[in-house]
């Protein structure tokens, strides 16, 4: 959005900082402005307003901020209607709920001219076309307080205006000319002849010109889920659907429709010729906050004062009431601090964390320290399992020079057509569906290196692959490799260590691909994470066997887990499963095992694993 | 030929079948023939022989000697044949003496950067499935459906309205308030992959890379999130690195809070990098709203927490001097086999 220096200065006064001060500032307390620029003598700024700050679409909420900010007095033009003699009621209809607020009234005997030279800099501002003073009025009024509005040329639109959900009309000419098909979902204004315009767009059936002399002129607010809805249906977005589609004020449409009056009756000169339509069925109650101040400085990790957060929402617009005082002996915080009421316009505001977010940012941001972040808390891990082996997986293969490749999940052909996973609305002609193989991706790698004629390539990638199973999305790790030497891609997928699941993997030429998430208990093969406590070795390491006859064949991981728990973790530094034997003859089983203490001498160390191992 | 020579000929002939390489095959040639090798070993022994078998011997040695070294060369025609064959099929190109190194992807490097820092803060890496329910990407982030944020990012469906391609690593912050609102204290970090449905240009991809951490603990505040996020870009960018926190709007967040680094370019004078604003906007954060907390089944009035995104795309691309966002998850980024 486009904001004028001098137009600000309308609404504050005594604002008299320099502009890259006020670009800083304005940045600061959350409206990012890119630069400033000097166009026919004026300094224009670029700024993007946050998507819930509606209000700041216009000078006027832009202002507001900044006299909080800075601390000085707003100034809004002055706004009263005073040529109010007509009793003539406009026959105007609204026969839908989705208009919240509408206010209109007729203006005869106007002139109609070219707009004057401070109007018309003022749109060039806003990259916006100078047409004629009523339009240009209507625009400036727009930007002033965020507010669209439309004026209707009488001769054309005829008095009757309804504002309707569209029923009988097909086809909308805009301003512009565009023809747009209609259906039944779009919020209009019409008369009973006519399509006029869209609740975001005039039309050219009842457009202003230089013959124009009547004209009603309407400010409204709508339902904005409409507006968003009608704007995206009709793939039209103006810049009065981008205000609509936001949380307006109707309050502030009184206002912004007198000063639009007032300037029109000024540089047009006529009469108000009818009373003002008002159409403003429900009022919407602003909620009641309770408001600890003290939780300013709780939330922001810094002292910010009671005193300031008090003045802070008092100066933004906010009415505030102290909680009824404690009784005697009535010791319930709850009864301290305060209820607050938002301001109407600032609709973004509903609660507590709203208004300390208000207090902190015109507090400062920057006088928040920057170098006391958390400290180590010992937490316990939830690192899924699978993401330690991927970690372990990829420095393995980069030591076996192997390079990682990142490729585009999405592909212009499935390999499994009937369990592939398709997007809706992807845009792109070449990402359709979600790759079902690493492979599918490598090999393009590889086309791709081929044609820069890169040497010996040798990479891998690790990412998902994606199935349909029913209603159900899959979404597997994969890891896919690829070798210019198919033997050597063999004998470094032994070194990987990798317990293979045969069904999860597939091989072609001198690409393989396996499943991580196929892998048979994860578990077994990665290190568990632990928190690494440091071990002060005070003497050496001893290392005993013990063999083990079973009578029947035992996983050895339980066996290493079972005399872990029986050795205990106070001296024991690993236990590992050296060997196994069957003894065909007696059919039993003898595993040997190899268990290393540590911080024991000889004689306590062959104690406990004499022990432990039931050798005695 | 003695029954002695016989035998070493006869395991030097399989050991020598069954070289692969180049190297092994240098390795049995400096064995028998080296300076210290089998057959001048055996040569040295020839005084050690009677005199009437001596000249016998001799010439068994020679016969040996020369047979070895046939056998050798033929193998080694085939290696090199072998070897010539399989790089003239694959690539039709030439080896190298130095040994390959691998690489981690860039963003891969950034990441790891980025969990080491959290791992030492007591911080788990977590990741959550990339296809998701509007709940997980928008709803449970306080974007409940018509909301405008929504219009912020064009989200690609598998089935409207239900099921979509994450828009934002914000959608495991979701995921991972709901499965573990039970165990808390919670500090975690997650890089991941988002989608947004563009058209793939220079500029703009469909994925793209995201790095994004959260902590639920009792009071949690803005000085530890910003502390926090200082620490992360000072471990990316140096310790001289210029950033500024100020007001920025995210629903999930009540107060938002946005880093913005001074543009490394121009250093804050503006260019057409930083769009002459002298800043670049670094991502998101915040404290995380009371209504996301209580989506997940999280009391507000007990708990907080911060949570905090940035791109990664962006500034690998700057790091790595790669102009055209496409080379990052394509066949023109390569690597040096050799780093010197």
């Amino acid at each position: 959005m486009k904001i004028i220096y001098s137009q600000l200065q309308k609404f504050l006064p005594d604002l008299q900082v320099e502009p890259k001060q006020l670009r800083d500032d304005l940045t600061m307390i959350g409206h990012f402005t890119n630069f400033f620029e000097e166009i026919d003598n004026e300094i224009v700024f670029d700024l993007d307003i946050k998507v819930n700050r509606g209000d700041c679409l216009g000078y006027y909420g832009l202002a507001r901020d900044l006299s909080v900010y800075y601390n000085l007095e707003l100034k809004p033009p002055k706004s009263t209607i005073y040529d109010l003699r007509s009793n003539y009621c406009l026959p105007i209809k609204v026969t839908t709920d989705k208009v919240k607020r509408v206010i209109a009234v007729k203006i005869s005997d106007l002139k109609n001219t070219v707009s004057p030279q401070w109007l018309q800099t003022f749109l060039k501002c806003h990259n916006t076309n100078s047409i004629n003073t009523i339009v240009d009025l209507t625009n400036y009024i727009m930007f002033l307080y965020g507010i669209p509005n439309h004026a209707f040329d009488t001769s054309k639109s005829g008095q009757d205006l309804i504002w309707e959900i569209n029923s009988k009309f097909k086809e909308f000419t805009s301003l512009d000319g565009s023809k747009l098909i209609l259906d039944n979902k779009i919020l209009m204004i019409n008369n009973p002849q006519k399509a006029l315009s869209l609740s975001f767009w005039g039309g050219e059936a009842c457009a202003i010109d230089s013959n124009t002399n009547e004209i009603i002129v309407e400010l409204a607010v709508y339902d904005r889920n409409t507006v968003r809805q009608n704007s995206r249906q009709l793939k039209s977005v103006t810049e009065a659907s981008v205000r609509l589609e936001k949380d307006l004020d109707p309050e502030v449409i009184p206002q912004a429709f007198n000063n639009l009056v007032n300037l029109i009756l000024e540089n047009c000169g006529g009469q108000i010729s009818s009373q003002i339509f008002d159409h403003y069925p429900n009022k919407t109650e602003i909620p009641s906050i309770e408001f600890d101040p003290n939780k300013a400085s709780l939330v922001s990790g810094i002292e910010i004062p009671q005193d300031f957060a008090i003045d802070c929402l008092t100066r933004l617009g906010c009415e505030i009431k102290k909680k009824a005082s404690l009784s005697r002996g009535d010791v319930d915080s709850s009864t301290e601090g305060f209820y607050i009421q938002a301001p109407s316009i600032r609709k973004d505001i509903s609660i507590e964390a709203d208004l300390l977010e208000e207090v902190i940012r015109f507090w400062g941001y920057q006088k928040i320290p920057t170098n006391q972040p958390l400290v180590f808390k010992e937490i316990q891990d939830i690192t899924p399992k699978e993401i330690y082996l991927i970690e372990k997986l990829k420095d393995q293969l980069t030591s076996l020079g192997y390079d990682e490749i990142l490729s585009w999940p999405l592909v212009n052909s499935p390999t499994d057509q009937e369990n592939v996973v398709t997007t809706q609305n992807s845009i792109n002609s070449e990402a359709i569906y979600l790759r079902q193989s690493l492979t599918q991706s490598l090999i393009k790698q590889l086309d791709q290196y081929q044609r820069f004629k890169l040497p010996n390539p040798q990479f891998f990638e690790i990412g998902k692959v994606f199935s349909k199973e029913g209603d159900n999305f899959i979404e597997k790790n994969a890891l896919g490799l690829y070798h210019y030497n198919a033997e050597q891609l063999q004998s470094d997928l032994k070194k990987l260590d990798l317990p293979l699941v045969k069904e999860g993997s597939r091989e072609i030429d001198n690409f393989i691909e396996i499943i991580i998430d196929d892998l048979l208990k994860i578990d077994k093969y990665i290190p568990q994470a632990v928190n690494n406590n440091a071990i002060e070795l005070t003497s050496q390491i001893i290392t005993l066997d013990a063999n083990i006859t079973l009578d029947t064949k035992e996983d050895p991981i339980n066996l290493i887990k079972k005399y872990s728990q029986i050795i205990g973790d106070k001296n024991l530094w690993q236990l590992i499963v050296t060997d196994i034997y069957h003894d065909t003859k007696t059919n039993k089983y003898r595993y040997t095992f190899q268990a290393s203490y540590f911080n024991l001498d000889d004689k306590t160390a062959k104690k406990i694993h004499l022990k432990s191992f039931d050798l005695e | 030929m003695d029954q002695n020579l016989e035998k070493i000929k006869t395991d030097y002939q399989n050991k020598i079948s069954q070289i692969t390489t180049d190297k092994d095959l240098e390795s049995i040639r400096i064995e028998l023939f080296g300076r210290n090798g089998l057959i001048n070993d055996l040569f040295s022994k020839i005084k050690d022989v009677s005199p009437e078998s001596r000249k016998q011997y001799g010439a068994n040695l020679n016969q040996l000697k020369t047979e070895l070294e046939e056998i050798l060369k033929n193998k080694s025609l085939k290696v090199e044949k072998a070897d010539l064959h399989s790089l003239h099929n694959k690539n039709n190109l030439t080896t190298t003496s130095l040994p390959k190194i691998g690489h981690l992807h860039p963003i891969t490097q950034t990441e790891r950067q980025l969990n080491e820092v959290f791992r030492k803060l007591g911080f788990s890496i977590y990741n959550s499935p990339e296809i998701v329910t509007d709940d997980f990407n928008f709803t449970h982030l306080n974007v409940p459906q018509n909301h405008p944020a929504r219009d912020m990012q064009d989200t690609i469906y598998i089935k409207e309205p239900e099921y979509l391609l994450r828009t934002q690593t914000s959608a495991i912050e979701a995921y991972l308030l709901a499965q573990k609102s039970k165990e808390l204290p919670l500090r975690a970090a997650f890089p991941g992959s988002v989608f947004r449905n563009e058209k793939v240009n220079r500029s703009n991809h469909f994925v793209f890379h995201q790095y994004q951490a959260v902590v639920v603990d009792k009071n949690i505040t803005i000085k530890d999130l910003i502390g926090t996020m200082d620490l992360m870009f000072k471990t990316l960018y140096g310790p001289e690195v210029v950033v500024r926190y100020r007001s920025k709007y995210y629903p999930e967040v009540a107060p938002g809070v946005g880093p913005d680094m001074q543009c490394f370019s121009c250093r804050g004078q503006g260019c057409p990098l930083c769009k002459y604003a002298g800043w670049i906007e670094m991502g998101g954060s915040g404290l995380i709203h009371p209504k996301v907390l209580e989506m997940a089944g999280i009391d507000p009035k007990s708990w907080s927490g911060f949570a905090f995104g940035m791109g990664l795309d962006r500034w690998t691309m700057a790091q790595k001097h790669i102009k055209d966002i496409r080379t990052l998850m394509g066949g023109n980024l390569a690597y040096k086999p050799n780093e010197l």
